[in-house]
Order: structure tokens, then C-alpha cells, then sequence
């Protein structure tokens, strides 16, 4: 309610706007419960699995095979696996990605329900802000999600007896390597929320369709085991694997970034050109 | 300088045309009723001036500057239809929330300001979702208070209020324009309230400004009339529409002669002809009889 007759313009800097966003998706994404249940949800899966393979059955007497050869399998395969031919080598650390882009989804989904993206979009912000912020929060939940998925696997592990053997740079390579990816996948899933924000339903069917990394194992099916598969988020996902090394890091480093900034751009632009509400 | 200058503005949504070539004029300081039918393109220019909509063709200024500019953006506070608010958040982290938005400073100072000031501090506790439609739309205001705007865009923030609900809407913002200097756009449809507090007005009609006036204007143009019962009424109207160009019966059951200021004169004729007037009265038509008539006129009844 400033006075008309002194109006003063003041250009709020792309930090001061991307603070203040950043400052409500993080208070929205700690004081909503959603976050922690998927956070558990996150931890149980790997536990659970880890916990029921190897598991004796009590009516047979029958030991289950063991989906693992090696503990830290939980976490990736030994070698980068585009073709997957049995479900162990697919049940790792990408699962988080699946979960999180149902996550992202109902994050993101819910701004448009309550009508809250109206409040965002009237004040000063830009759309731009609104894709990084949306990325950044979501990504930092997904990288949490990797954490819990970590220590519910490797926890559960430990418990069952599990043999956990490797090199511990390349285990913590191939760990970090996934928690970059959490970037490139939450600006995707943002990016997908963003064209099917009127469609909550679509959005989290879009978000889990390609979080499960179908179309490049349908790829990988006529390419085969090949490394140009690493310029896509789940083919660099799948390439933070057991052996990794810093090379991996930086082959995720740059492939999360280089889709997080084209998802942002194209993001950007669609939220610019439409109608947002 | 005014607060919005909108020159042919249009917006298709597929194959419907919901503005056609909609000019606006809002002087800086005014309370602006912008009014019309449903459908007719308020919502849809509102939501053109706040940045929700991405306009067809056109152009919108806000203080002589472009409306999607940032730092225009944040000299405007906007109430569209109902607040977006996070319903199991308390009203207080709501209005935080957007004054982290907004990146005010102060932040918890100026919450309690605006919650003040539209009457809401002591709900301030109460979750979003508890509060009432009156005090919903209050929340609305006070989050479009917040950051010291000198603009406000309200899209029928009267409406589903009550009585007292409407007084107290109607004292906030008269309130807010005279303390604070904010221009106002309000969109309504009931006329009587905007009428109380409205300094100019734009009326729109198939996606195009049909007329735009101030309240002195309006005032000027309104008819004034004698409105009267009499005992023989179908026989009073009748010699009233021999002798006078305009008669009318309204819904109350009043007959009303326009353009008269003189009653006696009525009486007089009246009695003259054996007719013993029980009532008689001057008044003036309203926002409301005044909008009907243009309808009328535009539609071409």
C-alpha cells in the first residue's frame, strides 16, 4: 500500500526471488508429512528386499535365491547393466527415482490443487524461478530419499548377514553418482508436472512412466550394453554402478546438469507462453 | 500516470473469443467497479493483469510499464476468485509463506499489519481450512496487502459474503484506498455494495468495454424519477402515461414517472382527475437499474 504519488520500482535480484521460493519449498517440504513417508518409504523397499531374498521358507524348508551376489548390489550392479535380464539387476538405488518422481508429482501437483500457484505467480516471481526452485527442493528430497534408501538396504544387510564386498571408492563413486542424478530426474519430473499440471492423474502416470527408465531399456534392448546411453538420465543412473570411479561422477555431474538446464529452459518457456492458471 | 492502461487486449481459449479488442483505463488512486454479466471477460482480464493468463493480442501496462515486468509485479497484489492458500497450514504460515514469496524483510511485522488491517489477528491460529468463506476472502485481501502494493485486482471478493461480512469487506477497502493510497480493481455482481465504494467503472459486455465512466458520471446519468402508489393504480398509470413521455410499474409495485423532480404537480393532476395518492416519493435509479438499462440498450430491447 505504497503511496502512488512516490512510486519507486525496485528490481528484486534472481537471488532475492529464488531465496524467498526456495524458503517456501522447503518449509512446505518439511512440515508436510508426505515427505517422511516417502522418505520411509525409501528405506523399507531395500530393506524389505535385502530382508526376503535368502529368506528360508518355513512350510518347505526351501532357501530363496538370493536376488544378490554381493550386498552393495542394493545399492547398483556390478557393471553397467542397460539390458536388464533379471530383476536384480533393475531393483537398486534408480527405484528412488520412481518414488521420487511420485513425490515431485504430488509436491507439485498440490501448488495447482490449492490454487497456491496463484499466489506464486502474481508477485514478482518469474516462471524461471519457479522451475529452479521446483528442482532444487525436489531434488534435495530425492537425494534424502537416497540416503534412507541407503541406509535401510546396507541396515538390513548387516541384519540378514548379507556379504557386502567391493572397493570403497568406487561404492561411494557409484553412491554419489546416483545422488547427482536426483537432479536431472527432478527437473524432469518438474518439467512434467509443469505441461500436465491441469492433470494431476497424468502427471504422476507421465512422471512414473518415465522414471522407470523404459524407453531406454527398450533402447538398450536393440543398442545393447552401450555407453552412448550415458547422455540419458537413466542411463547415467544405471552407469553409477559398483565400479565406478570419479569418471562417473563427472559423466553424472554433467548429464544431470545438461538435462536439468534443457528441462528448465523448455519449462520455462512452456510456463511463459501458456496460460498458468 | 495510470495504474493500468489496457489498449485491444484478446484472449482465445481454442475456439472461443473470450476478449475481443478490450480497452481499460484505471486512473491511479481510483476504485475501480469493473462490472458485467457472467462470461462477459472480467475474470479473464483480471487474470490477463495479474500474469495468470498469457494474453492472445494486445497490451497491458501497469504504471506505464509492461505487466509482466518483475518489479511491476511486485507493486500488485491480486485476489483472483478465492485465495490460494495451503488448507491445513494455519492462516499465519499461509501469510508467511507469501511474505517469504515476496521477500519481505519484516516479515512477521508486516503479516500482523495486514492481518490487522483486514480484521483477521485474531484468527491468525485458526487452520486455513476451519475459516470461514468471509474470513477466507479477508486472508485473500491481506496476503494481496502484503509488500506494500499499489494495486490491488480483486475478483469478486464480495461474493457468498453476508451481510455483516460485506460491511466489514466494504470498510477494508475503502479503508485501504484512503490510508494507503492503493488503486483498487473490484469485480461484482452485486452492484448495490459496489455502488457504496466504487470512484469509477468499467462495464464490459461480450468481451469488450461497452462503457467506461466515473461515479460522477454515472451519477449524471442516472434518471431521476417519482415513484408513487395510488388506490386506482392501473387507472393512475394510464393518465400518468398520457401526460408524461416515461411511465413505468416497477417489481415493488410502484409507479414510477422518470425525469420528474416535481411531485406536486403529479398530486395535483392526480387529484385532479378523482385519484387520491396513499404514497409518493423522489429517488434516483442505481449502478444496478442503470447497468440493466444498458443491456437492454446493447441488446438492442
Amino acid at each position: 500500500m505504497g503511496n502512488t504519488q512516490e512510486l519507486k520500482f525496485e528490481s528484486p535480484s534472481f537471488f532475492q526471488r529464488l531465496r524467498g521460493m526456495l524458503g517456501v519449498d522447503f518449509y512446505r517440504l518439511f512440515h508436510t508429512p508426505m515427505f517422511y513417508i516417502f522418505l520411509a518409504i525409501a528405506a523399507l523397499i531395500p530393506a524389505l528386499i535385502q530382508g526376503t531374498s535368502g529368506m528360508e521358507n518355513p512350510q518347505t524348508g526351501e532357501i530363496a535365491a538370493s536376488l544378490y551376489s554381493n550386498g552393495w548390489n542394493i545399492i547398483a550392479a556390478d557393471t553397467p547393466l542397460y539390458v536388464v535380464s533379471q530383476i536384480g539387476e533393475y531393483a537398486n538405488m534408480n527405484m528412488v527415482y520412481i518414488f521420487g518422481g511420485i513425490m515431485v508429482s504430488i509436491f507439485i501437483g498440490h501448488d495447482y490443487r490449492s490454487g497456491y500457484v496463484k499466489q506464486l505467480f502474481t508477485t514478482h516471481a518469474k516462471k524461471q524461478d519457479y522451475m529452479m526452485s521446483k528442482t532444487i527442493s525436489c531434488a534435495f528430497a530425492m537425494a534424502c530419499m537416497c540416503i534412507t534408501y541407503l541406509i535401510g538396504g546396507v541396515g538390513a544387510g548387516l541384519l540378514t548377514g548379507a556379504e557386502f564386498k567391493g572397493d570403497t571408492v568406487s561404492i561411494i563413486c557409484a553412491i554419489v553418482g546416483k545422488i547427482i542424478m536426483s537432479f536431472g530426474w527432478a527437473s524432469l519430473y518438474t518439467f512434467l508436472n509443469v505441461i500436465f499440471r491441469r492433470y494431476f492423474g497424468i502427471s504422476i502416470a507421465s512422471s512414473f512412466f518415465f522414471g522407470t527408465g523404459i524407453l531406454i531399456i527398450g533402447a538398450a534392448a536393440i543398442l545393447g550394453n552401450n555407453s552412448i546411453l550415458n547422455i540419458f538420465l537413466y542411463g547415467a543412473s544405471v552407469y553409477a554402478c559398483l565400479s565406478s570411479t570419479f569418471v562417473t561422477v563427472l559423466v553424472c555431474l554433467a548429464c544431470s546438469l545438461a538435462w536439468t538446464v534443457i528441462y528448465n529452459v523448455l519449462g520455462t518457456r512452456i510456463l511463459s507462453k501458456s496460460d498458468v492458471y | 500516470m495510470n495504474a493500468i492502461e489496457i489498449r485491444n487486449l484478446t484472449k482465445n481459449f481454442k475456439e472461443k473469443q473470450a476478449l475481443c479488442g478490450l480497452n481499460m483505463t484505471v486512473p491511479v488512486g481510483a476504485i475501480y467497479g469493473f462490472i458485467g454479466e457472467n462470461g462477459s471477460g472480467k475474470s479473464t482480464t483480471e487474470k490477463l493483469i495479474c500474469g495468470l493468463l498469457a494474453p492472445s493480442g494486445g497490451d497491458i501496462k501497469l504504471f506505464g510499464r509492461a505487466h509482466t515486468d518483475a518489479d511491476v509485479r511486485a507493486k500488485v497484489g491480486c485476489l483472483i476468485e478465492a485465495p490460494g492458500c495451503y488448507p491445513n497450514y494455519s492462516v499465519w504460515n499461509n501469510m508467511m509463506l507469501q511474505a517469504a514469496n515476496l521477500g519481505i524483510k519484516n516479515a512477521e511485522e508486516e503479516v500482523a499489519k495486514v492481518l490487522k488491517i483486514v480484521r483477521m489477528e485474531g484468527a491468525a491460529s485458526n487452520k486455513f481450512k476451519n475459516c470461514s468463506l468471509g474470513m477466507k476472502q479477508r486472508i485473500g485481501i491481506a496476503m494481496a496487502l502484503l509488500g506494500n502494493p499499489n494495486l490491488l485486482v480483486l475478483d469478486e471478493p464480495i461474493n457468498g459474503l453476508d451481510a455483516d461480512g460485506m460491511r466489514i469487506m466494504r470498510e477494508v477497502l475503502v479503508d485501504i484506498t484512503k490510508n494507503y493510497q492503493c488503486t483498487v480493481v473490484i469485480s461484482s455482481h452485486i452492484l448495490g455494495e459496489l455502488e457504496k465504494i466504487a470512484t469509477h467503472y468499467g462495464i464490459v459486455r461480450g468481451g469488450k468495454m461497452i462503457k467506461e465512466m466515473t461515479a460522477e458520471e454515472l451519477d449524471a446519468s442516472c434518471r431521476t424519477y417519482i415513484a408513487l402508489q395510488a388506490k386506482e393504480m392501473s387507472r393512475a398509470k394510464a393518465l400518468l402515461a398520457c401526460k408524461y413521455n416515461r411511465v413505468e410499474e416497477d417489481e415493488a409495485g410502484y409507479i414510477r414517472v422518470y425525469d420528474m423532480t416535481a411531485p406536486e404537480d403529479i398530486v395535483t393532476y392526480l387529484y385532479e382527475n378523482g385519484i387520491l395518492i396513499s404514497e409518493i416519493k423522489t429517488d434516483k435509479i442505481g449502478l444496478e437499474e442503470y447497468y440493466i438499462d444498458l443491456m437492454k440498450e446493447k441488446e438492442g430491447r
